[in-house]
């Protein structure tokens, strides 16, 4: 097997396959990114057996084989040449030599046939859209993600489509996401996967901002993105996601509309002074105005306060600001519906009149 | 109860100098005093606060004038009209008395914030580094009965002592409106005679016990030596013994600094039943859960104590998976330590305690949209604990359905 290639044709493609390839690894191949070239297209694939991104690049010449080296040594190789360089790939059984101009480099190899594929296909559904949109729907949820919850089916990003539209929804049980596309789709009906927490995040690597369509494919245990050159495949979470509808509030006593980047500026000053490991903030709601206070461990304080229309009895509100600034951070409109009950109640913000996304915040006893 | 480090330290400090000042303020007849206080034309007469007569109540606190007729508090409200029957029942107001209670405390303060409450009407206090600023022992408990009287009308009978234990001992030698100081000289001759019934923990079964032996007074019980009521009693033996030698190096725990919160009760009779071993736990539970929700703590682990008949004590602990102060979960915990204790030794228990430990600020609990129990039973802990603030504690409580 040979190849040649500009750096620059190679360097995007190879970086988004290795960064896949898990720092560590139980087997050696695990670490390896698989090459294959066949008749002027040569195909890079990166594995952690959970998520598989797979890239083809056109016209590059070469002789037809197929061959594995560590993916982060091959991918720092060519980021450390010369922009202009040009790259020559060769292997020779158990040895892939990389040349460009002057610099030589020989790598160990093992044998592409021994690199691990999901074998996913049987796809039941199909659907496509445009990258941006998809790109939209998980920026505007996956940060609400949970980590290595232990309620496994947490750890991910629920991706819900039905004949009217795709829906994502991300909680780690103390705030909620939810981000709807409407849009008629031909499916046999709804259904709901989870797409796990490392899969989202990759994917939002390699979603660009362009209107290009995707195809985007579920069959009981995976779901695959296929985007111009890219092919993504990924294991779901096989569990239950909660029924987050019943935890969406349908109605709550107080709505405010407010200033979202004032709001979010009150927030920020606030949060300086807050306990470093909760982050808690209360907002007072008084008739006309709402306080946010915080004090930390050291007795400092910080109080600061916003006008907002509100004559009802006064309440108080303690909740975790970084997940308030996350959610105000992830809204785009100029004014922001702040829905709100009680001490034990969550709390909602969404673009005023719009539902399509929407946050929840869970309040925090303070 | 444990404490800090630092009080633990200094209290040590205290102790190895022989001179430390230890104040029992105890409130007169609290509850009816507070009434005759309030309404004049009670005054000199047989008053006791308490529930009705005719419907089974009990007397919660007596006034002096009662207990010449031989009424006292916890005795049923119908014996009490039996042996005084121009008594006047007065119904119970818990929100006065706790607020009444805080102006004390306010007024405790001002002289140390070393102040350990007991009850709504009584405290302890270490006055050992004040007495350069108030003068000596018995001038601030003079100074602490004036303020008491003055501003608020009231009297306290105050002990002072170096320790603990001879402290309260001493606020009941001369009440009502007593100040008994005792130096560490005289205390000694001052416990000798007393009833063994006076020490902290000795109730009828142990008084009964320590009687077979041939022990009725703190000097008898003293000579005897230590292995004796060790082999009999365990560590309890050993801790009785030096009380009765007026030895106590407990320190005075402010209720901010607690490292432990906990509850016992002794049976009036062994029990051995363990469904009413079950529901005793719940109810120390829920009082152990109502003091870590007034001080904004969660606890990581929980503890129990059964001490059965023989005196043999033993704890059990848990540590949970995540900070509590959930009456619920507490009671869970401390119930599945119980029945694994019975299964090892069934045998009726004289005493039953809950406790937590490993306490941090409860503040700051990020509630979870999907963790429905904690959610319901904190509004349940709250509802209870807002009802029982205000109207007494104890009128509600949790049950267990009967299977």
């Amino acid at each position: 097997m040979k190849l040649k290639i500009e750096r620059d044709r190679l360097l995007k493609p190879l970086g988004s396959v290795s960064g896949v390839v898990e720092k560590r690894q139980t087997l050696p191949i695990l670490g390896n990114v698989c090459i294959k070239q066949e008749q002027n297209v040569l195909t890079l694939i990166g594995t952690d057996l959970e998520t598989e991104v797979l890239t083809r690049v056109e016209d590059v010449e070469g002789e037809d084989g197929e061959c594995t080296v560590t993916a982060r040594k091959f991918y720092d190789i060519c980021r450390m040449l010369p922009e202009t360089a040009k790259i020559s790939l060769v292997n020779e059984g158990d040895r892939t030599i990389i040349t460009s101009g002057r610099s030589r480099f020989s790598l160990q190899s093992l044998p592409a046939a021994d690199f691990p594929r999901l074998e996913a296909q049987n796809w039941e559904e199909s659907l496509q859209l445009k990258q941006n949109e998809l790109r939209d729907l998980l920026e505007k949820t996956a940060f609400s993600m949970a980590q290595q919850d232990v309620r496994y089916y947490l750890n991910g990003c629920l991706l819900e489509i039905g004949k009217s539209g795709i829906r994502v929804v991300a909680t780690d049980g103390h705030r909620l996401a939810k981000s709807e596309l409407a849009m008629p789709l031909e499916i046999s009906g709804p259904r709901q996967v989870i797409v796990p927490r490392k899969a989202v995040t990759e994917l939002l690597r390699f979603l660009g901002e362009g209107d290009e369509v995707v195809k985007l494919e579920v069959n009981p245990n995976h779901i695959r993105i296929s985007a111009g050159p890219w092919i993504f495949v990924a294991k779901l979470i096989d569990g239950r996601f909660p029924d987050y509808e019943k935890v969406i509030p349908s109605s709550l006593e107080t709505h405010l509309e407010v200033d979202r980047l004032q709001l979010s500026e009150i927030l920020a000053r606030t949060a300086i002074l807050t306990n470093e490991k909760f982050r808690g903030v209360r907002l007072v709601l008084k008739p006309g105005t709402m306080m946010v206070m915080a004090n930390n461990p050291e007795q400092e304080e910080a109080v600061d306060e916003m006008a907002v229309e509100f004559d009802g009895q006064e309440v108080e509100i303690g909740f975790n600001v970084g997940y308030l600034m996350e959610a105000l951070r992830a809204l785009e409109s100029e004014k922001v519906d702040l829905g709100l009950q009680d001490a034990n109640s969550s709390c909602t913000l969404n673009e005023p009149g719009n539902h399509s996304t929407l946050y929840l915040v869970m309040p925090m006893r303070i | 109860m444990a404490a800090d480090p630092p009080a633990v330290a200094a209290a040590v400090a205290a102790v190895a100098a022989g001179n430390r000042s230890i104040a029992h303020v105890d409130m007169d007849a609290f509850y009816a005093s507070v009434e005759i206080r309030d309404n004049p034309a009670l005054k000199d007469k047989p008053v006791v606060v308490g529930g009705d007569p005719d419907k089974r109540g009990v007397v919660a606190a007596a006034s002096y004038q009662a207990r010449r007729y031989g009424v006292h508090s916890a005795m049923p409200s119908k014996t009490a009209r039996r042996l005084c029957p121009d008594l006047i029942f007065v119904h119970p107001r818990h929100e006065l008395y706790a607020e009444v209670s805080h102006q004390i405390r306010g007024l405790l303060e001002r002289y140390t914030p070393q102040i350990e409450p007991l009850a709504l009407d009584e405290a302890f206090m270490d006055i050992t580094s004040c007495r350069r600023l108030w003068g000596s022992s018995s001038n601030i408990g003079r100074l602490i009965k004036e303020d008491i009287s003055n501003q608020l009308g009231l009297t306290a009978s105050v002990g002072i002592a170096s320790n603990k234990f001879i402290a309260k001992l001493c606020s009941d030698l001369d009440k009502p409106d007593g100040l008994v100081v005792v130096d560490p000289e005289q205390a000694q001759s001052l416990l000798d005679p007393l009833p063994v019934r006076k020490i902290w923990g000795v109730g009828k079964s142990g008084e009964r016990q320590l009687h077979n032996l041939g022990v009725s007074t703190f000097e008898q019980l003293r000579k005897r030596p230590v292995t004796f009521l060790e082999t009999r009693f365990g560590t309890w033996g050993r801790h009785i013994w030096l009380l009765a030698q007026g030895i106590d190096e407990r320190p005075v725990v402010t209720d901010t600094e607690a490292r432990s919160i906990s509850h016992e009760t002794t049976f009036a009779q062994d029990e051995a039943d363990r469904e009413v071993l079950a529901a005793v736990l719940l109810g120390l539970a829920e009082q152990v859960g109502t003091r870590l929700r007034r001080h904004k703590r969660c606890a990581a682990t929980i503890h129990i104590k059964l001490r059965y008949s023989d005196f043999a004590t033993i704890t059990r602990s848990q540590t949970l998976a995540k900070g509590t102060n959930i009456t619920r979960e507490i009671w869970q915990s401390a119930r599945a330590l119980l029945t694994k204790a019975l299964a090892d030794r069934s045998d009726p228990v004289r005493l039953l305690g809950v406790g937590v430990s490993g306490l941090d600020h409860g503040l700051y609990e990020q509630t979870d949209l999907f963790d429905g129990f904690r959610v319901k039973q904190h509004e349940i802990d709250s509802v209870a604990d807002s009802i029982n603030e205000r109207f007494g504690s104890g009128l509600v409580h949790r049950g267990l359905r009967n299977k």
